[in-house]
């Protein structure tokens, strides 16, 4: 009975697919293509009046310096911020694992960066960074002497600071997935290990280093994936300055489309990136679908 | 060392390193709403003023209700109200949140019950989710600018159901998982409707989890910039977009008039999080983990 009205079910799917269509492949693939081929700005007129000019617009991209830097600049990006979230994330879930006064109190806390506006955090962070601003003076305080680092004017500290507010804002995520996986972590091989006598050191090294695994991961890639698309904080606190050290991949793509209005190369550009990450996300979600399994082995929720 | 001691000294420990994450994490927060407390000759101080004095409202009325205060200030100041961009937030954000919970119910629903998508084809639906949101941006301009959607409401509404639909079919089927399915196989044969059986079996035992992921889609929604700033320009602005329009004025930013938006805008979802604060876990991690 239950498999004649599934056919019926497969109706639901209906909508969803029909939005995808339109709404995601066809600007995509059409869009996307057309424009990227055709040399077209704002300025010329209708877009189906556009000059066919085959890969010359790839071409252009793919000479173009400040995009491998780009790119290059969004992978150091996201992999610094996705490692340090990582292991800020974990010492903190790993000290709150078990019941504490006061446990509550900084969970709530702690998971607020996460829940602010980005957009607010950029402009925040602005108003902190600034060479005479409290930032700066608070540094000062705690090392005892003038300190006065002007973040936004240097090519490492603004890079700096754009991976610290990526730290500050996520870190809550990569702790709330590592601390579900520690309190939902199986206790009877610890217990096992430490009756058989294991030292601490061992049995976080090799039993719940290990039964955490998927859990890593999981916040690893997604983390990691996130950041790569980071744009409303890098914009508002640097717009890729000074010069373009803090350019990451987005910040890039958005100054070519609507500051240049060069809306053919921003085209080209969105269609290189969409390959390269399409290839990333594809290896992950391989991955995460490994990993899920050994998730849903090992975190089955005790009903 | 005894053990007794070794745990106090853990204890203790403990204590001192969640402090100091406390205060990375508090002092922007902090900073933040003392500054829009701040009158505007505090904005910014050397050396910097902590607590604002006096404690003033007046960044509030401007940034909110466009009220010209503090004119002896800042002298070329064009302040508008932000209640139309309050009403575009509070219906764009409302409606796409609305309508992907739904489709992820119907979707969710289906694959938890009927298989009618594989596991793994639902999983590729979470690239969606994963390719960043300015790859597809320009496309998508260009496309609604071809279709008169541009600018509208209708355009960014599915362009947010588009992108947190992974979000709500993966949320809401962790929930739909956790029902045994041998309730509704008892209610079908005692003679219930299968909308019967759905209606009044399974809607309401998933009833807090679709609350708990409508609100977490709301966080999405609330906050998303880009999409907002790049398919609206005038009619449609929410309130990210208005937050934005207070850089690069010429007399530098207005610190503070912009922090009085920018925590009127967070304080509700930093709310919604804290009343949603056990399932924050399951929709970050798409359903695969929870507490």
């Amino acid at each position: 009975m239950a498999r004649r009205q599934g056919r019926r079910f497969k109706w639901f799917i209906l909508p969803v697919v029909t939005v995808l269509i339109l709404f995601l492949l066809v600007p995509i693939i059409f869009f996307q293509i057309f424009f990227s081929l055709h040399q077209w700005t704002a300025y010329i007129g209708e877009w189906w009046q556009a000059e066919f000019v085959g890969l010359e617009i790839f071409a252009d991209v793919l000479g173009d310096a400040r995009f491998y830097w780009a790119l290059v600049r969004s992978l150091i990006f996201a992999g610094a911020s996705t490692v340090l979230c990582l292991v800020i994330g974990f010492m903190l879930a790993y000290l709150m694992r078990e019941p504490f006064r006061g446990r509550g109190f900084f969970y709530l806390l702690f998971i607020t960066p996460m829940l602010v506006v980005p957009l607010a955090i950029g402009y925040n962070y602005e108003m902190l960074l600034v060479q005479k601003g409290p930032f700066n003076q608070l540094l000062s305080w705690i090392t005892g002497q003038e300190i006065q680092v002007s973040w936004f004017a240097e090519a490492v500290p603004a890079f700096l600071s754009i991976i610290f507010i990526e730290v500050w804002n996520w870190t809550p995520f990569v702790f709330i997935l590592m601390l579900a996986g520690l309190s939902g972590m199986p206790k009877e091989p610890i217990e096992a290990a430490r009756v058989l006598g294991a030292s601490p050191l061992q049995i976080f090294f090799q039993i719940q280093l290990p039964l955490l695994r998927p859990v890593i991961v999981l916040a690893l890639i997604l983390r990691f994936l996130e950041a790569l698309g980071e744009y409303p904080k890098v914009w508002s606190l640097t717009r890729g300055g000074p010069g373009s050290y803090t350019e990451t991949m987005p910040v890039y793509l958005y100054i070519t489309s609507w500051e240049h209005f060069n809306i053919s190369k921003g085209a080209a550009v969105s269609y290189l990136v969409l390959l390269i990450v399409a290839a990333i996300v594809y290896l992950c979600i391989r991955i995460l679908l490994r990993e899920k399994r050994a998730l849903e082995t090992l975190y089955r929720p005790s009903a | 060392m005894n053990r007794r001691a070794r745990r106090r000294l853990y204890g203790v420990g403990r204590y001192v390193l969640l402090c100091l994450w406390l205060v990375v994490v508090i002092f922007p927060l902090f900073w933040s709403v003392m500054t829009s407390f701040k009158p505007p000759y505090q904005w910014f101080t050397w050396p910097p003023t902590w607590i604002p004095d006096p404690f003033t409202l007046n960044n509030y009325r401007v940034a909110w209700f466009g009220e010209l205060l503090d004119t002896r200030y800042i002298a070329s100041a064009n302040v508008q109200t932000v209640f139309p961009a309050l009403v575009n937030s509070v219906f764009i954000a409302g409606t796409s949140t609305m309508l992907s919970v739904v489709l992820g119910m119907l979707l969710a629903y289906g694959v938890s019950r009927y298989g009618i998508l594989s596991e793994r084809t639902l999983f590729r639906l979470l690239m969606l989710r994963m390719i960043p949101p300015i790859v597809v941006a320009v496309p998508v301009v260009l496309y609604y600018s071809t279709i008169g959607l541009l600018d509208s409401y209708p355009g960014l509404i599915i362009i947010y159901v588009v992108t947190t639909l992974p979000y709500s079919v993966w949320m809401i089927k962790s929930f739909i998982d956790e029902i045994p399915i041998e309730i509704e196989q008892a209610a079908e044969l005692l003679g219930a409707s299968r909308a019967r059986t759905i209606g009044d079996i399974v809607f309401p035992l998933v009833r807090s989890g679709v609350v708990a992921t409508f609100l977490f889609i709301l966080i999405l929604t609330w906050s998303e910039y880009l999409m907002a700033l790049t398919l609206s320009s005038t009619n449609i602005s929410t309130l990210p977009v208005a937050l934005s329009k207070y850089e690069g004025s010429t007399e530098g930013r207005l610190y503070g008039w912009q922090q009085a938006l920018a925590v009127g805008v967070t304080v509700p979802l930093i709310v919604i999080g804290w009343a949603i604060h056990r399932h924050l876990v399951r929709g970050f991690s798409f359903g695969m983990l929870r507490r």
